[in-house]
């Protein structure tokens, strides 16, 4: 089934990651077709974040291997570059360029990554600022705008890349409750669309309604993996029933 | 004791046709050490432990000792050497000007390698990461990133420096260069009269000060205009 | 380097100098300082005014021009009050010591008032709020928790500060005070290597850099031990 990584936009093969001594990956294996929607969920230091992060390679897995798309993630990886445009990701803290527009902000990795013209750059900024609804925003500093604005900007950035997989990392831990169906609806958009996406989430609700397969992590390893269905009536293990338990009632 | 004004009113004049000579000492040394600044921050930022290291000592050297010693190292120590004497840097290293320019610049080039570098590791690591989620190259994330926010977050400590800056200059003075102070002492050495002339003096450098911090202030109002939300 | 033999034992003594001038000078900074904090940060008019006259004159001007203010400004006024007991006399000085001394702890002194309004500031309302609420008194809250805190968040520029102070000296050697670089000048006269006699003056003071930087690093972990755990 997975001779051919090829057929998987993502495949993870007995990955561990280690930070120093703490192991925060215990041999993942994980495969991600096209069009699939994935969200990691699991209590804090689970390593859920991690494993999103190794598949752009801001963190380096120690053993095992990542395909991206057939492209296996390596040191020896000649444009890691190359990879990463094709992997969009939406940080719990936005990391929206403060000293730029948000129009230069969707233009600067086009220019500079893609290689677009400025013209065509904002051209297809516009077209995504829009599709988050904020086209009016444009010409705006960061700063001016509210955490779900900046959000919805933090995603229109990583879709002007056009990239094959969207990474979401606890894109709405970091809002207040009034902005996080704002940002919710436009990833419910893109999961309609057609978009790949991982999504490491708390949003339950998000995860039943549109994820392809919940999969529980803690302490490292994935523990549980399943369709919501499944996953919220009848889970298999222990700690996923128990963290269930604390999640869905307060 | 009275103060004599028509003193400060005849030296005033005389003083101040050093300001050329401090100006010059300023604007020129400034800005060689910025250069050697950036060469520096890029030297210990490299990752390299072959370009970080001597980086490192140059500027614990230059930290840790008087820049009065430096200056009189260069000026004084320099020509013990027949091999300086012969080389193509003597016309610089003979002139007294020459000297305090070098010996400034190697000072603030250290102190302001400090405050860049202080600057850049300001930047949140969070927008390195956005850079390089989204593809963009080592030199493009420092160049579009960590650049800008580093510049405007190093300001007013880089204005501080050049505030000190301007006061080294003074040292010039004990080489035998005529700037302000060197034109200052000459007249207390002939007038017995310290309180008036280096206070005059002291109030003409404050004056300085001021016109520069209010410049910088300018700077980091101007630079800073993505920090504030009326924008 | 045979040209230093016979130079040691002055080098020393020059050294012990430049020891005495930074304990003392380290004395009158922190009471300078401290006293100003407390001026600016009190509600009295007056005061804040003094202590902003202070920082901004002291911060301004050029530190030799203090030194020699403070020196022959002070000769000058000591001459004439001893004139008016005593005609004969010709000429008193305020010790070059004491003279530079003074000076450097009036200008690192301005500094300092700043580090310590800062650090006062800084320290958690929280904390302040607490200790009044068990009951203790203004001076104990004082002591036993703005101060300790205080000192927390200022020693790391407070280290700056000292390492002024050490360089600060250098500067004293013109207005003659006999430490290393009197020593220098005069091995020069006879020896003829101003390049050597100088390269061991910025050794000793480099010397000295690295002895305070490394005590305010230890201190600096001492104080953390309280807040290190806490992740």
């Amino acid at each position: 089934m997975s001779e051919q990584p090829k057929k998987n936009l993502i495949q993870m093969k007995n990955v561990d990651k280690y930070f120093g001594d703490f192991q925060a990956l215990k041999n993942i294996n994980l495969e991600v077709q096209r069009k699939e929607r994935i969200v990691i969920c699991g209590p804090s230091g689970s390593g859920k974040s991690t494993l999103i992060r190794c598949l752009n390679r801001l963190e380096k897995h120690n053993t095992g291997q990542v395909f991206i798309d057939g492209n296996e993630l390596t040191d020896q990886i000649k444009d890691i570059n190359s990879v990463r445009r094709e992997v969009g990701m939406v940080f719990q803290s936005f990391n929206l360029f403060p000293h730029m527009t948000v129009v230069k902000n969707l233009m600067v990795a086009q220019q500079l990554v893609r290689k677009i013209s400025k013209a065509d750059a904002k051209q297809s900024a516009m077209h995504f600022l829009e599709r988050v609804k904020i086209p009016e925003q444009a010409n705006k500093y960061p700063i001016q705008l509210s955490g779900g604005q900046q959000q919805r900007v933090a995603i229109a950035r990583a879709l002007c890349m056009k990239p094959k997989i969207m990474l979401f990392d606890e894109p709405t831990s970091a809002l207040d409750p009034e902005m996080i169906n704002e940002v919710l609806e436009v990833m419910v958009d893109l999961a309609t669309d057609g978009m790949t996406m991982i999504c490491v989430t708390h949003e339950m609700g998000f995860a039943r309604s549109v994820a392809d397969r919940i999969i529980f992590m803690d302490l490292g390893e994935i523990v549980e993996e399943s369709k919501p269905s499944e996953f919220f009536d009848n889970p298999k293990n222990e700690r996923t029933k128990n963290f269930l338990q604390q999640i869905l009632t307060h | 004791m009275i103060i004599d004004f028509t003193l400060i009113a005849e030296s005033l004049p005389v003083m101040l046709k050093g300001i050329g000579i401090t100006f010059q000492l300023l604007i020129i040394s400034g800005f060689l050490g910025l250069i050697l600044a950036i060469f520096l921050l890029l030297m210990r930022i490299s990752g390299k432990w072959y370009l970080s290291f001597p980086a490192q000592i140059y500027i614990y050297v230059f930290r840790g000792t008087p820049i009065l010693v430096q200056i009189f190292i260069i000026y004084y120590g320099l020509p013990q050497f027949g091999f300086i004497r012969n080389s193509i840097l003597w016309p610089i290293l003979r002139e007294p000007m020459g000297c305090a320019i070098v010996a400034l610049s190697l000072n603030t080039g250290a102190y302001v390698s400090e405050i860049l570098r202080g600057g850049v590791l300001a930047v949140g690591k969070g927008l390195i990461e956005a850079g390089s989620a989204l593809g963009m190259s080592a030199y493009q994330k420092f160049v579009y990133i960590t650049a800008p926010i580093a510049t405007r977050i190093a300001l007013p400590a880089y204005s501080n420096d050049v505030i000190s800056l301007l006061k080294s200059t003074a040292l010039a003075s004990t080489i035998t260069i005529a700037d302000m102070t060197g034109i200052g002492r000459t007249i207390v050495a002939n007038t017995y009269a310290p309180y008036e002339i280096f206070i005059s003096l002291a109030i003409v450098y404050l004056i300085f000060t001021f016109i520069l911090q209010k410049l910088f202030g300018y700077i980091e109002h101007y630079l800073g205009r993505y920090t504030r939300r009326e924008g | 380097m045979a040209a230093l033999n016979g130079w040691w034992d002055d080098y020393f003594w020059g050294a012990l100098v430049i020891f005495q001038v930074f304990f003392c000078s380290l004395g009158f900074m922190i009471i300078f300082g401290l006293l100003g904090a407390i001026a600016k940060l009190s509600s009295n008019k007056i005061a804040q005014k003094i202590a902003n006259a202070y920082t901004v004159a002291f911060r301004g001007t050029p530190e030799i021009l203090v030194i020699l203010l403070m020196y022959f400004g002070a000769a000058i006024f000591l001459t004439s009050a001893a004139q008016l007991f005593n005609p004969e006399v010709k000429f008193v000085d305020l010790p070059p010591f004491w003279a530079g001394t003074i000076a450097i702890s009036l200008i690192v002194g301005s500094y300092a008032t700043e580090t310590f309004r800062g650090a006062f500031l800084g320290v958690n309302p929280g904390s302040i709020e607490a200790a009044k609420a068990l009951g203790m008194s203004d001076i104990q809250t004082f002591v036993y928790i703005r101060i300790p805190e205080m000192w927390r968040i200022a020693l790391p520029p407070f280290g700056n500060h000292m390492l002024s102070l050490i360089k600060d000296t250098a500067l004293i050697s013109i207005i003659g005070l006999n430490e290393t670089m009197f020593v220098a000048k005069q091995a020069i006269t006879v020896t003829g290597k101003p390049f050597t006699m100088y390269i061991v003056v910025g050794a000793i003071y480099l010397g000295f850099s690295t002895v305070v930087t490394l005590s305010v690093m230890g201190l600096e972990k001492f104080g953390e031990r309280t807040t290190a755990g806490a992740k």
